[in-house]
């Protein structure tokens, strides 16, 4: 079996719920667009539907058919993505992650002082930061996706649009091109695409 | 114990069986570690003692039980491993004696866990 890339999502119950599901599925489908095996789930042991808790989300890249199914959790995710800030401070985010991994963080606050909370970042090889919510400013909240419903709402119109767009650019797994053909604000991915801040750690 | 129990008779069950209404649990003295929510707060109630009167309305209204009045002291005191943010205490003082900061702010105060409970 081929490699399978593990990418965890970390966001907080109904108020970034909504956003974080958007995260994997629009990683996901882009994806997906360039011949990509994927996967991508919502939590399944996480309390989504409670005001603030964390909440997990989870995609997976292969380029063969991925055969791990039934298995509702990244174990050694190599990328990290941080929706709410202040989650580093509170919980071991690169958990299982193996050394050289990523963490990209939705904050306006500077790298340096993100790494003071992140007691483990030996792990990682890269960290970026993007500004999303001084970006977009956008926090859809919407349960109509969760839980297996029918998301009505559109994919990619508030902060994970620039967060997808700051992954593409940190990660180089996906090409921005295919984002923009499934993300509702473009211009929004666009800017986290160009804005995200980049450092590379010994 | 044999019980008289109108519309039913007489019920016995045996003493070994008997288990207090509410079933057995430890009555939590002050905390209970295993339901430790700080990590959920993005902001923290942070305090201004010269503005608070002690009037008892955070401690009143907090879901969590997360403020203590502190009689020696005459001072309220904030409980930071179970307080998760939600703000309503902040909403209710009638004071203005407290304020939302983000946790961010603070190098400490949050117990870091390994994984969501
Ligand atoms: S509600 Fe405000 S004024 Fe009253 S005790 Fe609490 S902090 Fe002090
Ligand atoms: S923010 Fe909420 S949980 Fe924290 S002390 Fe105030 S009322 Fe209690």
């Amino acid at each position: 079996m081929a490699k399978v890339h593990e990418i965890t999502v970390w966001a907080r119950g109904v108020i970034m719920d909504k956003e974080g599901r958007d995260v994997i599925n629009i990683f996901a489908e882009a994806a997906k667009m360039e011949g990509k095996h994927v996967q991508a789930f919502d939590n399944y042991e996480d309390l989504p539907d409670r005001v603030l808790v964390t909440v997990r989300k989870y995609v997976r890249l292969s380029d063969e058919e991925i055969e791990h199914k039934y298995v509702y959790g990244n174990d050694q995710p190599e990328v990290v993505v941080v929706i709410e800030a202040t989650i580093v401070k509170g919980i071991d985010v690169l958990l299982g992650m193996k050394k050289g991994g990523t963490l990209i963080i939705n904050t306006n606050r500077s790298i340096d002082s993100m790494l003071k909370f992140i007691p483990n970042a030996n792990l990682l090889a890269t960290i970026a930061t993007v500004d999303a919510d001084g970006i977009t400013g956008v926090r859809t909240i919407d349960f109509s996706g969760s839980e297996g419903g029918v998301d009505t709402s559109g994919i990619g119109k508030g902060i994970a649009a620039p967060i997808v767009g700051a992954m593409a650019k940190v990660t180089g797994m996906i090409k921005k091109e295919n984002l923009a053909k499934v993300v509702s604000d473009v211009s929004g991915m666009e800017r986290g695409y160009k804005e995200v801040k980049i450092k590379k750690l010994g | 114990m044999a019980k008289e129990l109108p519309g039913y008779g007489t019920i016995n069950v045996p003493k070994e069986r008997q288990v207090p209404f509410g079933a057995v649990t430890k009555a939590p003295v002050c905390t209970q570690q295993l339901f430790i929510t700080s990590n959920w707060r993005v902001v923290r109630p942070v305090k201004d003692d010269e503005k608070c009167t002690r009037c008892l309305i955070c401690y009143m209204s907090c879901p969590d039980a997360c403020w203590i009045f502190k009689e020696e002291e005459d001072v309220m005191e904030w409980v930071s491993d179970f307080c998760k943010g939600c703000q309503i205490c902040i909403n209710e003082c009638p004071s203005d004696a407290l304020t939302a900061v983000p946790e961010l702010d603070f190098p400490d105060g949050v117990v870091r866990l390994d994984k969501p409970f």
